[in-house]
């Protein structure tokens, strides 16, 4: 039976929330086509995890080897020995970091086709398409792939909903031939960029600024307002790359997943991986003077102006108010 | 230390209003748009450079484009490249697996100790030709480098996960390295950086100059076709002056409960 094969992430005793995403949206193109879900999931001790799997999965396959962590180059090997034994349609993963190091390799490797950080993935017929986000988010472009026994594709995260899986499928424990050794590159640890200053995901107002604040000289202004609401400011990824706020400050895929009462974001685009970190705020504000930016798809309210112009007016009234109910 | 450092025009789109697909449906109306160098290579010459002026050595840069991207690889010489290599092709349309055979051609007969692209684009931001050239040429890579650190034939390097959380790694030199944004401060173009452009090589190869079959190279993926996104939800914009805007965010502030 021909199969889609599923690429799942496990680090640190856990299976990433991308994995579990990426298994629904599988199921759900195996289901449409009479296919079976294979799965896979590597690495020390997985096989507690393994069997959940089976919800989603008719088959998953269960490697343990101590070779598989923190390096690309012997997962890559891992997935491909994979391929050419199951040889799965489709091979589908999130669009992590860990994949965006192996993934593309793997493609050249095996010569098969790859689409990275797919936000929709659909048959037409028996073809598989998929849709991806461009131009910062004001495009969509749909692909199709040359004809290939394999595909590769990895999903944006967020983008693909967890659905229950309902499957009784089986676990196979297998070993898989990881002899080659990786002298040239050498794993040497995971880190955090940041400790320790303010969390920002205890905040129950953030006051959250981006490039369109335009000088550090600005960053008072937010400081002010932040005062006024009782507040905190963070910021998105540029404002930590310019070191006008330290990394524990950064909303996003790569900083802080946050869910406060309020969250006014001041010159902010809404990145994808910016959103993905602010999305379930109660109330969002979005000020931009872009009134295509994709921050305005997530606010409930909007004012499309210069941050400059309408912050000082806003901490004025904010604090004239105050007043008068003090 | 000898460096490539990869480079890709882009299209500013991050404040534009509106854009317009072309007839084709494959591409964008481009006529009012402003182009400029990727962001993310920004930070890959800024890195180059500073290795440059730190080990000496050469900075290369290399870009696949048509004729208007020279534009690009004068900005990569006033940062301190000491040359610009185009090689003439309009690559826009076509797959990433296809940038990467002509990347590789070129790069492969280079000496080279580090070759470094941008972590991705800003216009398609597929992320992923750096790995695909490092696979093909053979030599050892870290993508999304937030931090790095040379040391006799090694490099130490960061690269960026999820969540605040870093990988670091020790890599044989030559490697690829793909640059995150973050990792420096980008220098300021000087007169004398542009002055000094003038002067240096600017080399433009054809596919024929490079004497491999790339003409009949099958692109492995398609675009089909380009659409907007669906408007979905939007939220609801307070319009006025400044002043009048104001005082009804603020009274919706002051409804839900923040002051």
């Amino acid at each position: 039976m021909p199969n889609i094969l599923v690429v799942t992430e496990y680090r640190n005793q856990s299976l990433s929330e991308m994995s579990y995403q990426i298994l629904s949206k599988g199921r759900q193109l195996a289901d449409q086509r009479q296919m079976e879900l294979v799965a896979v999931i590597a690495g020390k001790g997985v096989n507690a995890y393994a069997r959940e799997l089976t919800k989603w999965a008719d088959k998953v396959l269960s490697v343990s080897n101590n070779k598989l962590e923190g390096l690309a180059e012997p997962y890559q090997k891992m997935v491909s020995y994979l391929i050419k034994e199951e040889k799965p349609r489709i091979v589908l993963m999130g669009h992590s970091s860990f994949a965006m190091d192996m993934i593309p390799a793997l493609s050249v490797e095996l010569g098969v086709p790859l689409v990275t950080d797919c936000i929709d993935i659909f048959w037409q017929n028996d073809d598989i398409l998929v849709k991806r986000s461009i131009y910062n988010g004001k495009m969509n472009a749909i692909y199709s792939f040359a004809p290939s026994e394999t595909v590769l594709i990895t999903g944006r995260v967020g983008e693909f909903a967890l659905e229950e899986g309902h499957r009784e499928g089986r676990v196979e424990e297998i070993e898989i031939p990881l002899d080659e050794e990786y002298d040239n590159k050498i794993f040497e640890g995971y880190h955090k960029t940041a400790e320790g200053g303010i969390d920002i995901t205890r905040a129950e107002v953030l006051i959250s600024i981006g490039r369109g604040i335009r000088e550090k000289k600005y960053l008072e202004m937010a400081e002010e307002l932040a005062q006024a609401l009782g507040g905190v400011v963070s910021c998105s990824r540029p404002i930590v790359d310019y070191g006008w706020l330290p990394p524990e400050r950064q909303v996003g895929l790569s900083g802080k997943t946050v869910k406060p009462k309020l969250y006014l974001s001041l010159g902010i685009s809404g990145a994808f991986q910016h959103i993905v970190g602010m999305k379930n705020a109660k109330l969002v504000v979005a000020i931009n003077k872009d009134a295509q930016a994709p921050i305005f798809s997530v606010a409930s309210y909007g004012i499309v102006d210069d941050v400059l112009r309408v912050v000082p007016a806003l901490v004025n009234k904010i604090n004239e108010l105050k007043g008068a109910t003090h | 230390m000898d460096i490539i450092a990869c480079i890709k025009r882009v299209p500013d789109t991050s404040e534009s209003d509106i854009l317009k697909i072309n007839p084709s449906q494959k591409g964008i109306e481009t006529d009012r748009l402003v182009f400029k160098i990727n962001n993310w290579d920004e930070y890959v010459l800024e890195t180059a450079v500073r290795l440059k002026e730190k080990f000496e050595g050469t900075v290369t840069a290399i870009t696949v484009g048509p004729a208007d991207w020279d534009e690009i690889l004068r900005r990569t010489l006033a940062m301190g490249a000491d040359r610009g290599i185009r090689i003439d092709q309009d690559v826009n349309a076509d797959d990433i697996y296809t940038v990467a055979v002509i990347l590789e051609k070129v790069i492969g007969r280079l000496s080279y100790d580090l070759v470094l692209f941008g972590a991705q684009s800003e216009d398609f931001g597929s992320g992923q030709l750096g790995a695909m050239v490092s696979e093909m040429l053979g030599i050892a890579h870290a993508t999304l480098v937030t931090s790095l650190k040379i040391e006799e034939k090694k490099v130490h390097v960061k690269r960026e996960m999820e969540a605040g959380s870093l990988q670091s790694y020790t890599i044989d030199l030559p490697a690829l390295l793909t640059i995150h944004t973050g990792i420096n401060q980008p220098r300021y173009i000087s007169v004398g950086g542009i002055r000094r452009a003038m002067q240096k090589e600017l080399k433009v190869l054809s596919l024929d100059d490079m004497g491999s079959p790339l003409n009949t190279l099958t692109p492995m993926v398609k675009l089909e076709k380009l659409e907007l996104p669906p408007k979905g939800k939007q939220a609801e914009l307070i319009s006025g002056t400044p002043e009048q805007a104001v005082e009804k965010l603020a009274k919706i502030l002051k409804d839900a409960g923040i002051y």
